[in-house]
């Protein structure tokens, strides 16, 4: 008697699973509401994302905002690709440039019409044009570099403002070391090479110049020349000698939220999407201590940082055209509602991409700096979206770690990320 | 010969079947197919024939990730067995209560996730390690996920701390079958504890192998979370196994043809290891 019961309600509850399915889909058809299903990837802002939907849906009664948040950034797009693979569809999401906007491309709506897409900075649509169609509106802008602490570098007698070149940089880091004990320091980087993402990172500065700074041009290149390799070696090179813990073993929470955001040391290589992390552990850190040096690559005198758009807002173009216009009205509404923009600025402390904010609504003194570097010509695109797919991680991250380990040399990294570079390319 | 009988048993067997076939071999099929293209997970662009597969020989990190993997499943095959085994002998003495205490803590770690395992053991070596070394001056406690050798035995640790509760059950339940009769009898005979466990109790259990030694294979061919949270491949990939591999070529590069390719190579090395490994256990338990 008890089997039988246990089977019939094994048997009652996959019919009830089934039929709850093909339920939900169905009503998401017939009803009034149109539901947009939002995947997110920016984890650091998960909560303000929250809270700026809920006010979205105050003011569109007739839109209902389902966010699915994940990420961490690393993987996000395997589980967008999930998401895809199962059928089950967001209606926003996030890519990174135009390998993904390839990928994606038989899905994305033709955004080249929209409100935003005139409103977007001189520039910022060039990773996410694909087939001369916008399909992709930029989040905000994003850079990074060398990250300090502007207070430790004071206190050793070597103001960042008087570094104006690598070896000054370089210098710098000397004074550092030989005072690491009375500044409290464990070692002046903390590089965390054991984060792929990082050292993909990392090589933009140094590859975006061979490309002319361009992403398109970067995307459509079947050869790597690596004309900067000896730029990057030298920075890979002071950061391996003077790092905290082995640079191919550190990972981003040690080298964010314990040494850096600690004064443990003085250099670490992020960028302005760190801020809300050091605000949530020390609200003057952000605003007091923190500075970016650039890097130095094309020329000896002027240094660069990697800024632009690193995420795209998409939308799907195989959903209902109801679905397609709630989806586009909800990502135009973030940057264009007053309430809305406040929160983007100083909220989720994003540096806009779009004209229709000022820059002196910038509040974070080093989202302020970036915008300022883009401002005057200093920053090369972030190029590395453009790679080949996976090149930045599992080819550049990975030969670095084996570089730091001693396990392989400088040539043997050059070679394979050359060689890489040219098969994945021809293919 | 179609008897009321059969069609019965063919009806009750359906639902499994259907189950099989929706999870099982349609996707075996379908991905069969996949290996042959250059898929990148949305479109299908040429069918390549087998170069996928000709590439896969060729791939030195492939390679070099169905090494670490072997050597780490022989590794932790053996300590798996060999500790779960200790540990069932251990609970199925006359210990009274403190029989079950054992039994539930040993079992314990089976229940966590592998990604929460990876991370308890990351914040293990990594700080409370290296916390030993800051004490003791042991250099031999510091770094233990940054070099390739305590990274592999890391691994290692992690993996055996997990499955051995398990395996120990599976031994327990074997043991307590063993008839009471054998076991007075050796004792009546003058055998020693250590006699009566090889010479009584091992051959008796021998069926056990045949079930433990295919769980444990299987698993720690196919392990992936524990790999990701603990070292997630590194240092410069060289603890990454060979579900990682494919996964990275498949989520990361993109390339899901020829991760698909890989993968279906992976697929029948674990089925030619399994029929082998279960074929010669069976001939071992009927010698026994």
């Amino acid at each position: 008697m008890k089997k039988k019961l246990l089977i019939s309600s094994l048997v009652l509850m996959g019919a009830v699973g089934l039929t709850a399915c093909s339920n939900s889909d169905s009503k998401k058809e017939s009803s009034e509401k149109a539901t947009v299903e939002v995947f997110n990837i920016k984890t650091e802002t998960a909560e303000q994302m929250d809270n700026l939907v809920e006010k979205f849906e105050e003011s569109h009664p007739d839109i209902d905002i389902n966010m699915t948040t994940v990420g961490g950034g690393t993987d996000a797009t395997a589980a967008l690709q999930a998401k895809f693979s199962s059928g089950d569809e967001p209606a926003v999401f996030m890519l990174a440039g135009l390998s993904h906007a390839k990928a994606w491309s038989h899905t994305l709506y033709d955004l080249s019409d929209t409100n935003l897409t005139k409103k977007a900075i001189d520039g910022t649509l060039e990773g996410a044009t694909y087939d001369g169609k916008v399909v992709g509106l930029p989040m905000n802008i994003e850079g990074y570099g060398w990250l300090v602490n502007k207070e430790i570098f004071e206190a050793a007698g070597v103001p960042i403002e008087k570094i104006t070149s690598f070896a000054d940089f370089k210098s710098a880091v000397e004074t550092l070391d030989s005072k690491k004990d009375e500044l409290g320091l464990k070692g002046v980087f903390g590089f965390s090479g054991g984060e792929t993402w990082v050292t993909g990172q990392f090589s933009a500065n140094f590859l975006a110049p061979e490309f002319n700074n361009s992403i398109l041009e970067t995307y459509s290149a079947e050869e790597l020349k690596f004309e900067y390799a000896d730029q990057m070696k030298e920075n890979i090179d002071l950061a391996i000698k003077y790092n905290a813990k082995p640079l191919e073993s550190m990972d981003y929470s040690t080298s964010v939220e314990e040494m850096f955001a600690g004064d443990k040391v003085a250099v670490i290589h992020q960028g302005n999407w760190i801020v809300p992390t050091l605000n949530s552990l020390d609200d003057t850190f952000a605003k007091e201590k923190l500075g970016i040096v650039p890097m130095y690559v094309e020329s000896e005198t002027e240094g660069k940082i990697v800024a632009g758009p690193a995420w795209y807002w998409c939308v799907n173009s195989n959903k209902s055209e109801k679905e397609i216009e709630a989806s586009i009205e909800f990502i135009n509404w973030m940057y264009t509602d007053e309430e809305a923009m406040t929160s983007i600025v100083d909220d989720f402390d994003f540096i806009p991409a779009y004209t229709n904010f000022s820059s002196d609504d910038i509040k974070d003194p080093l989202s302020k700096e970036i915008y300022r570097y883009l401002s005057d010509g200093k920053a090369v695109p972030w190029v590395h979206s453009s790679y080949p797919d996976g090149y930045g991680q599992n080819i550049i991250g990975v030969e670095i770690q084996s570089y730091a380990a001693e396990n392989s040399t400088w040539e043997e990294l050059s070679k394979k990320l050359i060689d890489t570079w040219n098969t994945e390319r021809s293919k | 010969m179609l008897t009321n009988k059969s069609k019965s048993f063919w009806l009750l067997l359906l639902p499994a079947l259907l189950a099989l076939m929706a999870v099982l071999f349609i996707p075996l099929f379908i991905g069969g197919y996949y290996s042959l293209t250059d898929w990148n997970g949305n479109t299908v662009g040429v069918f390549l024939g087998f170069e996928n597969y000709i590439k896969v020989f060729k791939d030195e990190t492939f390679i070099n990730s169905l090494i670490f993997t072997a050597k780490f499943s022989v590794v932790s095959i053996i300590l798996i067995n060999v500790v779960a085994l200790s540990l069932a002998v251990l609970v199925t003495q006359k210990l009274g209560k403190w029989s079950t205490l054992f039994r539930t803590v040993f079992f314990m770690p089976n229940l966590i996730g592998g990604i929460i395992l990876g991370f308890i053991w990351q914040f293990i070596f990594n700080k409370v390690f290296t916390s030993i070394a800051d004490i003791t001056g042991i250099a031999g406690f510091n770094d233990w996920l940054n070099t390739p050798q305590t990274g592999f035995w890391g691994l290692v640790i992690l993996f055996v701390w997990q499955m051995c509760g398990y395996i120990m059950l599976i031994y327990i339940s074997y043991l307590n079958s063993i008839p009471g009769e054998i076991i007075e009898a050796a004792e009546i005979d003058g055998a020693s504890a250590i006699q009566k466990f090889f010479r009584v109790k091992l051959p008796m259990i021998m069926p056990a192998f045949t079930v433990t030694l295919f769980l444990t294979l299987s698993s720690a061919f196919k392990m992936y979370d524990q790999n990701l949270a603990l070292t997630a491949g590194g240092p410069y990939n060289s603890t990454q196994m060979t579900a990682m591999n494919i996964y990275n070529e498949a989520f990361s590069m993109r390339n899901m043809g020829y991760a698909q390719a890989k993968a279906m190579i992976f697929l029948l090395i674990i089925v030619i290891i399994s029929i082998i490994q279960i074929s010669v256990t069976r001939r071992k338990e009927s010698d026994a």
